[in-house]
């Protein structure tokens, strides 16, 4: 334990100038903001936001449907070649109500669906949902 | 030679009483546009300045370094809707807007500006009593205020009107005083030590040099008067959400805007004028008016970063301020003037 | 008989932090009676979280305190571990112990911003925010988001932290403390700020222990309390570290304290920084499609330090995959109780900063 103690009292004016020394001093520092559109901040390799899915990979388990917090994620039937899954059922995505908490890549047993670097998924209102198609796309296809 | 009387010689084709109602309606339009760009730039640049003290980057979207953005806005705020309260006293409700701004532009046109190469003397509106005049009008500008809070039937608003009345009652004497003391100064050198041209024409050593203490009260209260941190308490954000001006909106809530950068560009014209020598400097005769804007610019940024850093003062604390240290220091500082002005002659 | 004017503070008004509505009687501009009314926030957090199995009710804890959401969800795992006989490895402890301190400091510093601009303190503001800015980096490069983190998991974390990641905090606990000194100058060497702080909001040792406030608030009271000394979790017992107390019990005592904690915050993560052992960073029994399979039974109250003060969590199961209920303690709402009590016959300007000092973060209190 130790006791944290008030300052000394300080000469009046003298510490508020100080203060505004500081302040000022900052005008001759780099912004930390960034002009989004035209600079764009590097991000970290881990940051995630898009989810994809590959569908050769997908078995179908419907694990990501169980664990999907509030409901995002939903089975469709899509009649698609794939021996590994044969009840032909794939996810899709409502990015309305995903919050991008990655428990669906974390229990996915072969990695079929993952998150990606992609964040600029602007939609309307009534077009959050990617189907399982979709999913496997890339943004720009999906926006045609 | 001033605008004034180039203006009438440019119109002189007009005969006299046509090219002198010529040079009057003229010279108030370039006041008026003189005012509100300056403004505009005021606003501007505390934008700027405030963005590059908080490790931003400001506007910088409209035109070349956001230079319309500004002009952007007050398009916007024009088109806004500007609602009314349903309680509200219509007729003050109106007006008081209007009042601030009138104060405001009022008092541009006592200021003397100083000379200009080929315009001359750029000050507007010269009379003997320019002093007077002026303080008359700047207590023009709390009334706007005092009845936008009253007018609007708001808690809030009346809260803060209630504030703002304490406050410019106590820090309003204690400027009279200290303005008292420069009059008192000047008198001693001019024959017409009440107008502000004449008191400045007399500083050859800067009255601030002499009355340090009375540049400080002068200082306090001209913050206090634009009402910005730490003495915003009329219209402190955190506890009143705007205080006097929270039922306003649209362009009515622009000119309180206004108002308040005004008054600070215009407390910083006052300080200059009579504590920092004003227009006085090399090459006065043609320099004049650029002496008295890099002053006051240079006291314009002081003060942003005065409200940028300071914290408010308790509205409490502040009157006690006013009346317990403010009010005997402009005395002390007159006494002290007055004895200064009969030993030297100063 | 006296008329007061009646004044509702809120749910929209700038200095309420969220969405606060205090009831207020004011006396001209004396504070004479106040009523916080909470709810706004309400999200039924805790009734989701028995729809939902153990490792996805972490997400709920995200949002409680989102300010400081690691905090949050070591809270859980603390009870959550206990019910389902899980034990997380000791890297991931270290881990933890980590990611708490970095978001205390993210915490504290978005209080210290939020508290100068309840003051009228504007650019401050933009300093702590810069400097959190920093921190909600290190979070993004360990597990790619900034505030809703969802780092934890039950038995262990999601991504294990590489030299990169340790060099990154290496590089922050450098130039931080500096940057933490100026902007405390900048706060204390002010006149106005001391005159506004020193003496106002006095909270005695014995109301703070009646109404139950934890946290910065009751070290600033004169008790000498802090879960991670009193009942240590994770590793904190096997770190230095001091806990900061003062005997003042103003605003400005609760001030100093919680500049103090990150300072200590600082000390603890230097310490652990060089600590972390090797090994898993999860437990193999919760991974994977276990992960929705884990069943606990009986019940468990845990109790750990958040950055506002003791942050319980009680969870009653049932034997099956999702908890039968689930209970959070939040020491926000305790501590803006006591708002009442320290507000009265204050003028509205120190009601403000009495309740810019409680620290309220109001999905926390509204849960």
């Amino acid at each position: 334990m130790i006791e944290v103690k008030e300052p000394r009292r300080p000469i009046p004016i003298i510490g508020s100038l100080k203060g505004m020394l500081i302040v000022g001093k900052h005008l001759f520092r780099k912004p930390v903001t960034v002009q989004y559109p035209e600079v764009r901040q590097e991000l970290p390799k881990r940051f995630r936001f898009r989810i994809f899915l590959n569908l050769d990979e997908c078995v179908g388990c419907t694990l990501c449907e169980q664990v999907c917090p509030n409901g995002s994620i939903h089975m469709q039937s899509v009649e698609r070649e794939n021996p590994r899954n044969k009840r032909k059922i794939y996810p899709d995505v409502n990015f309305g109500t995903c919050t991008v908490c990655r428990n669906c890549e974390e229990i996915c047993p072969t990695d079929a669906i993952y998150l990606t670097h992609v964040f600029e998924t602007s939609r309307t209102r009534n077009s959050f949902t990617y189907s399982p198609e979709e999913l496997a796309m890339n943004e720009d296809e999906v926006k045609k | 030679m001033s605008l004034y009387s180039t203006l009438l010689g440019f119109f002189s084709f007009l005969g006299y009483p046509l090219s002198n109602a010529a040079a009057y309606l003229f010279e108030s339009i370039f006041l008026l546009l003189a005012a509100s760009l300056s403004l505009v730039f005021m606003i501007y640049l505390f934008r700027k300045y405030m963005a590059r003290v908080q490790l931003r980057i400001g506007p910088n979207r409209v035109g070349k370094f956001g230079l319309l953005q500004l002009i952007a806005d007050v398009f916007k705020l024009v088109q806004k809707e500007s609602l009314f309260p349903k309680n509200r006293d219509d007729l003050p409700y109106r007006i008081a807007p209007v009042m601030v701004i009138i104060g405001l532009m009022l008092a541009f046109a006592v200021i003397p500006y100083g000379s200009f190469f080929y315009f001359g003397s750029l000050t507007v509106s010269d009379t003997g009593v320019s002093v007077i005049l002026l303080f008359a009008i700047l207590s023009i500008m709390p009334i706007g205020e005092v009845l936008a809070g009253i007018s609007s039937r708001n808690k809030y608003a009346l809260l803060g009107a209630l504030r703002a009345v304490a406050k410019d009652i106590s820090f309003e004497i204690p400027m009279m005083i200290s303005v008292l003391a420069i009059i008192m100064m000047a008198s001693a050198r001019t024959s017409a030590p009440l107008s502000i041209d004449s008191i400045v024409v007399t500083e050859v050593l800067p009255y601030g040099i002499l009355q340090p203490i009375g540049i400080s009260v002068f200082l306090v209260a001209m913050i206090a008067r634009a009402s910005y941190s730490p003495f915003d308490m009329g219209e402190s954000d955190s506890e009143l959400i705007t205080g006097f001006s929270t039922e306003y909106s649209g362009m009515r809530f622009g000119m309180f805007y206004a108002g308040l950068f005004g008054s600070i560009l215009l407390g910083s014209f006052v300080v200059s004028l009579f504590y920092l020598g004003g227009f006085n400097g090399p090459f006065s005769g043609d320099l004049g008016a650029v002496w008295l804007g890099i002053k006051a610019l240079i006291l314009v940024i002081i003060s942003f970063t005065v409200w940028l850093s300071m914290p408010r003062i308790r509205i409490d604390k502040f009157v006690n301020f006013g009346w317990k240290y403010l009010l005997p220091l402009a005395m002390i500082n007159l006494v002290i003037s007055g004895a200064l002005t009969l030993m030297t002659g100063w | 008989m006296q008329d007061f004017i009646e004044i509702n503070f809120g749910p929209q008004h700038p200095s309420t932090h969220g969405v606060l509505r205090l009831k207020a009687k004011l006396d001209g501009e004396i504070v004479k009676e106040i009523e916080p009314v909470i709810g706004y926030l309400h999200r039924n957090a805790e009734k989701l979280c028995e729809m939902t199995f153990y490792a996805d009710n972490l997400v709920y804890f995200d949002r409680m305190d989102y300010v400081a959401s690691m905090l949050m969800e070591s809270g859980y795992l603390e009870a959550a571990e206990k019910i389902l006989n899980i034990v997380p490895p000791e890297r991931v402890l270290w881990i933890r112990v980590i990611m708490n301190e970095l978001s205390r400091i993210a915490s504290h510093l978005v209080w210290a911003g939020a508290f100068g601009l309840d003051l009228g303190m504007l650019t401050p503001f933009f300093y702590c925010f810069a400097e959190r800015d920093k921190v909600l980096e290190v979070f993004t490069e360990i597990c790619g988001s900034r505030q809703e983190t969802n780092y934890m998991s039950i038995g262990g974390v999601y991504q294990d932290i590489t030299p990169g990641i340790v060099d990154h905090i290496e590089a922050f606990l450098e130039s931080f403390p500096k940057r933490l000194e100026e902007i405390y100058k900048i706060f204390v060497g002010n006149d106005v700020f001391i005159s506004r702080n020193k003496g106002i909001g006095v909270m005695s040792r014995e109301v703070a222990i009646d109404y139950g406030v934890t946290g910065p608030m009751l070290r600033a009271s004169g008790v000498n309390y802090d879960v991670r000394k009193a009942e240590p979790y994770l590793v904190y017992d096997k770190l230095n570290f001091e806990v900061p107390v003062s005997y003042k019990g103003d605003n400005l005592a609760r001030f100093l304290v919680r500049f103090e904690e990150m300072r200590q915050s600082v000390h603890i993560l230097k310490q652990a920084i060089r600590k972390i052992p090797d090994g898993p960073f999860f437990n193999p029994k919760a991974k994977k499609s276990m992960m929705i399979r884990l069943r606990g039974d009986g019940e468990y109250y845990a109790r750990t330090e958040s950055s506002k003060g003791e942050f319980g969590v009680y969870i009653v199961a049932d034997g099956g995959v999702k908890p039968y209920r689930v209970h959070v303690r939040s020491p926000t709402f305790k501590n803006l109780s006591v708002v009442q009590e320290l507000a009265k016959d204050q003028m509205i300007a120190d009601m403000v900063a009495i309740l810019g000092s409680v620290d309220l973060v109001f999905g926390e209190v509204d849960r």
